[in-house]
Order: structure tokens, then sequence, then C-alpha cells
């Protein structure tokens, strides 16, 4: 049986947002006071890092 | 859609911060400082410890290094599975950062698998790849790329490049507009408490009377203890 109900451009532009906000969040949490950590994989090998 | 290309982009600059410890028991000449790094969620723990390892090794001897592999509160972490879902497995409940034990002794041959150079995460990914575009386009796209696209997708991933890695993937998420979605979604629902590594069956995203599935659609079927009560 399926138990799916359509699903409007509204609901669409909903989810969205709400997906979007949700990533900001986990993104904030995970990784705002984490900002002065080293990345695992350098970006730029060419550039060097200064200390931080 | 530009919405479409900031949440790809969040997801992929997502990183776990981490902090990681030698084992206490691994033989050391003085003592091992803990070594903190950001991992990105969408890669392999293998791939992106480099500096770890080279950490380590600075106050270890060379007779006492074997193959490196990492713990979570007596959990060996299994490099084939991507960093985000380690976490997100078994560690989301934990203060921040991620507390990762790291060993070069006594490998539980029984829980990971080696992984003696990149190539062998490489293998990995491109199976995961090809498997996932078997579902979605019976492998047509993947087997139409050519070598060089393959090598693009896994140095784009391997070196942290989002739009080379995205110039190709693209691709790969592609799918005629008339019909609506992928053959199937590839997925996979990793459970901790469970004899089974993970579920993974087939989930068309259409239903036959032309209803788009939802995320909640594919759990109710496959994974119902997943929806929480109060929401029905």
């Amino acid at each position: 049986q399926s138990m799916s109900l359509s699903i409007s451009p509204a609901q669409t532009a909903a989810w969205r947002k709400q997906i979007f906000e949700q990533l900001n969040e986990r993104s904030k949490r995970e990784m705002e006071n984490f900002k002065h950590y080293e990345q695992a994989i350098e970006q730029s090998v060419w550039v060097k890092k200064g200390t931080m | 859609m530009a919405d479409d290309k900031d949440v790809l982009r969040d997801v992929w600059f997502g990183r776990i911060p981490t902090c990681f410890t030698l084992y206490q028991d691994e033989i050391t000449e003085r003592e091992a400082e803990p070594f903190y790094l950001l991992l990105p969620r969408v890669s392999y723990l293998t791939l992106v410890t480099d500096k770890v390892k080279k950490h380590f090794h600075k106050v270890m001897k060379q007779e006492d290094l074997e193959e490196m592999w990492f713990e979570y509160e007596g959990t060996p972490l299994k490099w084939h599975y991507p960093i985000g879902v380690l976490f997100d497995l078994h560690a989301s409940n934990t203060a921040l950062p991620w507390s990762i034990t790291v060993h070069f002794k006594d490998f539980p041959e029984r829980d990971l698998l080696h992984c003696p150079s990149n190539s062998v995460i490489e293998a990995h990914f491109m199976s995961s790849i090809k498997e996932a575009d078997a579902l979605k386009h019976k492998g047509q796209v993947i087997n139409e790329m050519q070598k060089k696209d393959h090598k693009q997708l896994w140095m784009g991933l391997q070196n942290d490049k989002f739009d080379q890695f995205w110039a190709m993937n693209r691709k790969l998420m592609e799918y005629p507009t008339e019909e609506g979605g992928f053959r199937y979604i590839p997925f996979r629902i990793y459970q901790t408490m469970s004899d089974r590594p993970f579920i993974q069956k087939l989930f068309r995203p259409v239903s036959p009377d032309g209803h788009t599935h939802t995320l909640g659609d594919l759990l109710k079927e496959m994974f119902p203890a997943a929806i929480p009560q109060d929401e029905e």
C-alpha cells in the first residue's frame, strides 16, 4: 500500500527551508567552538599556515 | 538550483571536531599528547588521519608500530563507513570534541577491514558509487564515464575539492524528468544494536499511483521504529 500524499510546491519550499535551517544548526553546534582546530585535509598545499 | 547547492555545500563542509588520544597500553618513548583535528563528515577515517599517524609515530619506536586503527568507547571504528555515519551512529550524544582512541597493536581482525593504502579506500569508494548507480540508472551513467572521470570523483573526495567532485557527481544525480526520479533510491539504514550491519532494500522514489515518496515513507516501510510516535 502507499502511505504517501501528493507534495505541494509550498511543502517542498517549507522542507527545503527546514532542512537548510537544521543543517545550519548542526554546523553551528559542531563547528562554532572549534574553528581553531586544524583541518584534516589541507586545502592548499602551497599556503604556509601561521600559528593560530 | 541555488538553494540545493547551498545544502550540498553545507553537507560537504560538515566537520566533526575530534580529539585523538593514544591508547594507554601503547609503549611510548615520551608522553603522547592528544591530537586535535576537524574531520570531514564526508570522508573516511583512514583517508584523513595521516597527521594523527605522524603525530604518534614521533613518540613511538618503529618496532611498536603496526597498522593504525581507531576505537570509540570500546567499539572499533570501521574505516569503510563515512566519518559522519560513524559519529552519528556511535557518538552523536557525546560532548564535543569527539574523543577517539588510537591503537597501533592488536588489530581487531573480526571487526575491521585492513586498510594498507589509500588505493583500498578508493576501491571501496568506487564500488559504493557503482552500486548506487546500478540502483539509480542500472549502472549506465558510471559505465559511460571515462577512467579520468572516475579519478576526478575520487580525487575530489580525497582532496576535499567540492567543485571537482560535484562537476562529476552531478551526472550521477541526474534523471529524466518524465521518470520523476531514479529507478531505485540507494540507501542504507545503519543501527548500532543489531546483528545486521545495515538494512538495504529496493525502494522506488515514486509510488505506483504516481505520488512522490518521502524519506518518511521510506522509514515507515523499512524501519518504522525510527518514526517518533507522537508524529502520528
